[in-house]
């Protein structure tokens, strides 16, 4: 008798649960990296709005590891039922099949895609007193061996890590490269002229590059950057071929039900139409998709290419 | 004068009731949430943050800079009460403090960690605002082989904060450094000594084993021992330091001010070996240095005030670089930029109200935390009275949460279980573990750095030598290592005279 | 020759010179020897060797040493349980949430020490995670999992 009563009551909790719409209790965003980086601001923005527009708290939970997989194997684990979603990007959805041979998820199978929510652009800087007025000058630089050109990175598998490979194997050059261990302590040696150049994005450099402390040659996007519209895009400088943007977007594990996929993007959707967010993710120079972008199969797309963009980039730094 | 006019400025925005306001909340729920043990700076302020959110930007960064401070100094009362250290940097201060406390002089310690933090503090604040900018471009010409030398200088001072035997320390030390080796290869990306356990490939997370090898492992020994426990600290007595003591501990606490706010310039956490550095002066210079180690105040004194200046100063490369020296200014950084302000070289113009007004509220920050744990002193010594056997599952069950919340992830819990293994381990076998800790930090800072400096040098040893400043540190630490070794190569030829 | 055995010097060499001997084990196929150029396995091995032999130093100035210090008793209860705790608390928060494993780590805790009094430690168990769930899920919104297989979350 008590287990009947326990299991009809148990029952009913979990079907007004079930029955009430989505969501109705907290949702989790899974953010793979530490807070405070680009990724992590970018989620904590979006989902401020989506707490507003859905009425319920939308909470980052960091879990930070092995480059953004840590994070992303636990949000591909999660049940579909909408309150575990999770923020990837360029790093842990189209360089990682390339850059960890145990990886532990597909990003094309494993997820169910909800848009795309910001990309960051790459600039190409170098310190601030490195001998090339613009990009002509700096790519001949660096293909030149005798120049012994020195590239700083924050780390196998990090953004500037993958972007500068991707120039480097596109310009047929090899510099000497240091590695670090996170954009801050890279960014302080080209600031001191330790190192000579880097790639990364934007939010990390804007504010150096518009004080003067380091200075840019080129933004890795079609358009120009309103945040610094002095920089020449790689086309206009001469190098059209390097294209590559540290895209975000937002996934939910596979078998996401209809109803609640299509809440979400549509939610999305409307965020990056709003004026207060959108003013604050361009403050920050991110590319804001436009609206044919921002469908579930605009995403898909993009991370099915991305993946075999950087497959042969990446695969000799395959780790073991 | 240019600087009292900004300072002025400075106040007169920090000084609003709002941001008063908001640097006194910062303090207290900074210091309520870093005492809690497990729970260090880096997880307070990323728990906190949110909060922040809801204020404009000048108030919300003067409430995360009194979250900074408060869980700083909660971090040091947990160090010294309950020998659990949440961040490098309270390593030093558990040593003496809580031998301190064990002798019931809790009360003493850690009035005298609030009153030279606060020292430290306006000294520090005042030489921001005087010659901060400048100072900068002065640690820019530290290079990664410059730092190589501060760090082997700083291996050098984990010997000398031996208890015991040098040999012992030194074989802690470099036990220390193998730790520091274990995950991803920064160049190659290659898993080192990871036992395949992908959890390990970011490496030992410091929290986890400063944690397991203090914390579980003090825990265990109480158990254990019935009579060592901190029974004396049940006595209230004194709540403050006496005159005496205060004399005693006024020349450390001035040292030390000067090496913490040097030390926090250097982008790339140099802040880090303030306490150790005061430490090992205050330990050579005493008149009686077997005092340390054994609750010699001037081992808190000075320890903390380093290390209040070093966090202060520690803003120095954050507000005119741009660039966070620590991952707790990059969560700074975050926390600035979800405000629209993106930390630069043009902040200091740009925005100057925010600038000065941060810096003048840094002082009042101080201040509140003077104001805030003097009392608390009071209540945390009370806490105490609490029977052994309820408070030793509180604290372990506050342990996991707090650690379990810095990234989330179950194994982190279970790696501190292991630690707190090999912390008891340790105890029986008579190695000190203050030493590991440090050489775990120095490590990965010493490869990641030697390292970059080979790349940049294309392998060649000889930069080294090459940069004077470098081979500087280099020359000094050999000193420092000689000094802290001698002593102990002496006695032992003593014995072996004397038989 | 059994009171040799046990001084503790020599027990911690020993023990030092195994974790070295493992450290260099889990190192061995890393590239990177001290002759051919640094490598990921430079430091490791470099460092085992190092640590092996002031562990092997160790161990023999046991011998020069007339009084050494002994090895005193290591006690099993202690440590079996308070790890325990941990590793149950790991296992069962997110499966169980904190609503579980929380008394369920201060329940087992318990048991490292004799001086414990069961129904005190109920109840104390209970209410302290009752504090924990309103300090860190309410008042600091951290996302650890309540009671998922009640609440869902």
């Amino acid at each position: 008798m008590k287990r009947v009563l326990s299991l009809l009551v148990l029952s009913l909790v979990s079907g007004i649960a079930a029955a009430q719409p989505y969501p109705s209790r907290p949702v989790t965003i899974i953010v793979p990296f530490a807070a405070g980086g680009p990724t992590d601001i970018i989620a904590r923005i979006s989902g401020e709005y989506f707490s507003k527009a859905l009425g319920q708290q939308f909470v980052v939970e960091n879990v930070a590891g092995a480059g953004g997989t840590t994070g992303i194997t636990r949000g591909a684990q999660a049940k579909p039922d909408g309150y575990t979603i999770m923020m990837g990007h360029m790093g842990t959805h189209g360089a990682a099949p390339a850059l960890y041979a145990n990886l532990k998820y597909d990003p094309a199978k494993d997820f169910t895609p909800i848009g795309l929510v910001a990309g960051t652009p790459i600039l190409i800087v170098a310190r601030k007193d490195f001998p090339a007025a613009n990009l002509k000058e700096f790519i001949a630089k660096v293909k030149d061996p005798a120049a012994k050109v020195k590239q700083a990175h924050a780390g196998v598998g990090s953004v500037s890590f993958t972007t500068c490979t991707l120039l480097t194997s596109q310009l047929g050059a090899k510099s000497i490269v240091a590695a670090y261990r996170g954009t801050g302590p890279a960014l302080n040696d080209l600031v001191g002229g330790q190192v000579d150049y880097m790639c990364d994005q934007i939010v990390n450099l804007v504010e150096q590059v518009k004080g003067g402390s380091i200075r840019a040659y080129a933004i890795a996007t079609p358009q120009r950057s309103p945040a610094l519209p002095d920089v020449p895009t790689t086309k206009e400088a001469g190098l059209p071929g390097y294209q590559v943007s540290a895209w975000n977007a937002l996934f939910a594990p596979k078998g996401l039900p209809k109803e609640i996929h299509a809440r979400l993007n549509d939610t999305l959707v409307k965020a990056l139409d709003d004026d207060a967010t959108r003013k604050r993710l361009l403050e920050l120079g991110s590319v804001i998709p436009e609206r044919a972008g921002r469908s579930p199969e605009a995403l898909q797309k993009l991370v099915e290419s991305e993946v075999a963009r950087w497959n042969p980039i990446l695969k000799p730094f395959a780790q073991q | 004068m240019e600087f009292l006019a900004n300072l002025s400025l400075g106040f007169a925005t920090a000084l609003s009731p709002m941001n008063v306001f908001l640097a006194f909340v910062g303090c207290f729920v900074g210091t309520m949430v870093g005492v809690l043990p497990g729970v260090g700076p880096i997880a307070t302020i990323a728990m906190l943050m949110p909060l922040t959110l809801k204020v404009d930007p000048t108030g919300a960064l003067i409430m995360l800079a009194g979250i900074y401070y408060g869980a700083q100094y909660g971090g040091s009362t947990t160090a010294i009460l309950l020998n659990i250290p949440g961040e490098v940097t309270a390593v030093v201060t558990a040593l003496d403090g809580h031998e301190m406390a064990k002798k019931g002089q809790a009360g003493a310690a850690l009035g005298i960690a609030a009153l030279g933090s606060f020292f430290a503090g306006t000294v520090a604040t005042l030489i921001i605002a005087a010659i901060g900018a400048p100072l900068t471009r002065l640690a820019l010409l530290f290079g990664p082989a410059e730092y190589f030398g501060l760090m082997v200088f700083g291996l050098g001072l984990a010997i000398v904060l031996a208890r015991g035997s040098v040999l012992k320390a030194v074989i802690m030390v470099v036990l220390g450094l193998l730790l520091s080796t274990v995950g991803t290869d920064l160049e190659t990306g290659q898993d080192r000594l990871t036992l395949g356990i992908g959890e390990l490939s970011d490496g030992v997370d410091f929290a986890v084993l400063a944690m397991g090898v203090f914390g579980i492992a003090e825990i265990l020994r109480n158990l254990e021992n019935p009579e060592s426990r901190s029974g004396a600290i049940a006595q209230i007595g004194r709540l403050l330091p006496t005159r005496e003591e205060l004399r005693r501990c006024f020349g450390p606490i001035l040292r030390a001010t000067g090496i913490g706010s040097v030390l926090g310039i250097l982008p790339g956490n140099g802040a880090v070996l303030g306490p150790f550095a005061s430490y090992a002066v205050e330990k050579k210079l005493a008149r009686d240095p077997s005092r340390f180690g054994k609750g010699a105040i001037e081992g808190v004194a000075g320890p903390e005030s380093a290390n209040n200046a070093g966090a202060q100063t520690s803003f120095i490369p954050l507000l005119t670089l741009g660039i966070p020296p620590n991952a707790v200014m990059a969560l700074m950084v975050g926390a600035m930029t979800i405000h629209g302000l993106i930390p630069g070289p043009q902040v200091m113009t740009k925005h100057p109200t925010l600038f000065w007004g941060m810096i003048a509220s840094m002082w009042i920050g101080n201040l509140f935390l003077l104001i805030i744990n003097l009392p608390l002193i009071g209540l945390w010594v009370r806490l105490l009275k609490v029977p052994y056997r309820l408070m030793f599952t509180t604290i372990l069950v506050f342990c996991a949460i707090g650690i379990y919340s810095i990234n989330n992830n179950p194994y982190d819990v279970y790696f501190t279980a292991f630690f707190g293994l090999a912390g008891y381990v340790f105890i029986k076998l008579g190695l000190e573990p203050a030493p590991m800790l440090l050489g775990f930090v120095l490590g990965r800072l010493m490869e990641e750095k030697l390292r970059q400096a080979l790349a940049l040098s294309e392998g060649s040893f000889m930069t080294f030598v090459e940069r004077p400043v470098a081979a500087g540190l280099l020359v000094l630490a050999g000193a420092v290592m000689l000094i802290a070794v001698l002593p102990a190569v002496s006695r032992s030829r003593e014995k072996a005279f004397q038989e | 020759m059994r009171g040799k055995l046990l001084q503790q010097d020599l027990v911690a060499g020993l023990a030092v010179v195994a974790a070295a001997a493992f450290a260099w084990w889990l190192a061995r196929k890393l590239p990177g020897g001290a002759g051919g150029g640094m490598g990921p396995g430079t430091l490791p091995k470099g460092l085992a060797v190092l640590l092996g032999l002031l562990g092997a130093l160790l161990a023999a100035s046991s011998f020069l040493e007339r009084e050494g210090l002994r090895l005193r008793r290591w006690s099993l209860r202690g440590p079996l349980f308070i790890l325990g705790a941990l590793v149950v608390f790991g296992l069962a928060v997110r499966p169980l949430g904190l609503s579980v494993a929380g008394p369920l780590a201060i329940v087992v805790a318990a048991f490292a020490s004799d001086e414990v009094r069961w129904g005190e430690t109920l109840v104390f168990g209970v209410l302290m995670t009752a504090f924990c769930i309103g300090l860190f899920k309410f008042g600091l919104g951290l996302p650890i999992p309540l009671a998922p297989w009640l609440l869902g979350y």
